[in-house]
């Protein structure tokens, strides 16, 4: 069978064509390929040029305009206060401050990378595959988890600076280590879960609220760690920093 | 204008040209295929995709930024291992001398930092696209756990090399970040040991993270990445709305039952 470069569907001579029904309606794929597609060159490859120099280019003046840190030599006599992660693990750090060191260090970490490993054998649902936040339910749903998670844990690291847990019970120290966090957080995900359900979400939504929640306390922790933990991890405010206490 | 297309048929139409490149300028469906195929780079992706792929608002090319970054990155280490012993002897001063009395020094040194920290950013934002457009679902549930495993391997890399530097800011970080490590349960302190080589971050450490740095961890992601790529095509090309793939519509029947 002779296939012109042009045809997409090129008339196999050894079948026979006819017409079998008439049917109301559009046609959405009417003069494109197979499962609408086009070819990747050059549209495909023109957007990913654009993309690599792109990043190339904002790489190349950010370098140029701002030099990457480089203080004293490491002295291990020398103690830095505050001494800071890089930033990307000042969530941790930040857990940290508020909890057994075994629980927010560890624990917790190894229990969200295997949660989010889990995640596609949790909701196997394909029907809003390609939607982003999969419906405009979704979308609430998003929104809220998001609000909610942003003051749950700004509220929380601000109780435990100016009131502290460990002031309140400190002996023994399984209760403010491991019994209220672990509480705590148990009852955060709890209302968050119930929170939600006035939507009467599926399981798809459980899980978007979920994630959403996992994501914007990632973030809150990462940039509170960052950007507001001066001497001795106490709170600050960013332009009150100690010089040099942003790890980037 | 004659002598031009003279020129251009004198460039390309010979035996050497033709053994390297085996089709024509692709301006024509045929020669558009096979530009895809017979380039190495080029053949990662498909001959065709779907136009819901191309919408910039769906993907915003994370992904592929994130992996050039990690070329720029290989790129920029590899010119760096030129200037660099990891000991703490050298370590520092290597750096500094690195900025003041190398050509593009300084650059060179502020590409490959700059590159690393959006390198986790964009892994980190690649992970939420992919999440929140449910493109994690069958068939491509194994990718996604790829995924995961290459955001916690970006982690690391970044991580180890964090301490190269030699400074205070970097002694202090991994100080804290191994001690975090330190913390696990039962196999804290020899996890924390089996990192650093010793009780403290010293040329043990260095040594380790500088190894982990350059080629443990480079290649292990390289391969990851391989698979993840691979994973993508086999699993029928980025994800898109159900009604507009019929392997997506089969994938569901399945699940349905």
């Amino acid at each position: 069978m002779e296939q012109k470069p042009h045809e997409i569907f090129p008339k196999d001579p050894r079948k026979t064509y006819g017409l079998m029904e008439m049917v109301r309606g559009t046609t959405p794929m009417a003069d494109t390929g197979v499962e609408d597609t086009v070819m990747s060159w050059p549209h495909l490859v023109v957007m990913e040029a654009i993309a690599i120099l792109g990043v190339s280019l904002v790489m190349l003046v950010i370098s140029m305009v701002a030099n990457a840190p480089l203080r004293e030599i490491a002295n291990p006599d020398v103690t830095e206060n505050p001494a800071k992660a890089p930033w990307y693990f000042l969530n941790l750090q930040e857990l940290l401050l508020h909890m057994n060191p075994s629980l927010a260090g560890v624990i917790i970490p190894t229990i969200v990378i295997a949660a989010l490993m889990a995640i596609p054998y949790l909701d196997r649902d394909p029907r809003d595959v390609g939607i982003w936040f999969a419906s405009k339910k979704g979308r609430a749903i998003c929104l809220w988890s998001a609000l909610y998670t942003a003051i749950a844990v700004v509220a929380l690291i601000l109780f435990d600076e100016y009131v502290s847990m460990r002031k309140l019970i400190s002996e023994p120290e399984v209760i403010p280590g491991w019994v209220i966090p672990l509480l705590v957080m148990g009852i955060l995900m709890g209302v968050l879960r119930l929170g939600v359900q006035r939507w009467r979400p599926s399981k798809r939504e459980v899980v978007l609220a979920l994630f959403t929640g996992f994501v914007v306390a990632y973030v809150i922790l990462t940039v509170v760690g960052t950007f507001f933990r001066g001497y001795g991890m106490h709170l600050v405010l960013p332009w009150e920093l100690p010089p040099g206490s942003v790890p980037l | 204008m004659r002598t031009l297309n003279d020129l251009r048929r004198r460039l390309t139409e010979n035996h050497i040209w033709t053994s390297v490149f085996r089709q024509g300028y692709p301006d024509t469906p045929i020669d558009q295929s096979l530009v895809m195929t017979n380039t190495l780079l080029l053949h990662l992706n498909p001959v065709k995709v779907k136009r819901h792929t191309l919408k910039i608002t769906y993907t915003w090319g994370l992904g592929l930024m994130a992996f050039w970054l990690f070329a720029v990155l290989v790129g920029t280490g590899v010119l760096l291992m030129f200037f660099y012993v990891p000991s703490p002897e050298r370590a520092y001063s290597d750096i500094s001398s690195l900025e003041t009395s190398v050509t593009t020094g300084m650059l060179l040194r502020n590409l490959h930092r700059w590159s690393a920290h959006a390198m986790v950013l964009m892994v980190f934002l690649h992970m939420c696209r992919v999440f929140y457009t449910g493109s994690y679902k069958p068939p491509r549930e194994f990718n996604w756990v790829i995924g995961v495993l290459l955001f916690v391997l970006t982690l690391l890399l970044s991580f180890t090399g964090y301490l190269l530097p030699w400074d205070q800011l970097s002694f202090w970080a991994i100080t804290v970040g191994t001690n975090i490590a330190g913390y696990a349960p039962l196999v804290g302190e020899q996890m924390r040991m089996f990192l650093l080589g010793s009780k403290e971050v010293g040329s043990e450490a260095l040594i380790r993270f500088y190894a982990l740095h350059i080629a443990v961890l480079p290649l292990a992601l390289t391969i990851l990445i391989s698979v993840h790529f691979w994973r993508i095509r086999k699993d029928g090309g980025l994800s898109a709305p159900a009604n507009e793939t019929s392997r997506e519509r089969a994938s569901r029947a399945d699940w349905v039952n």
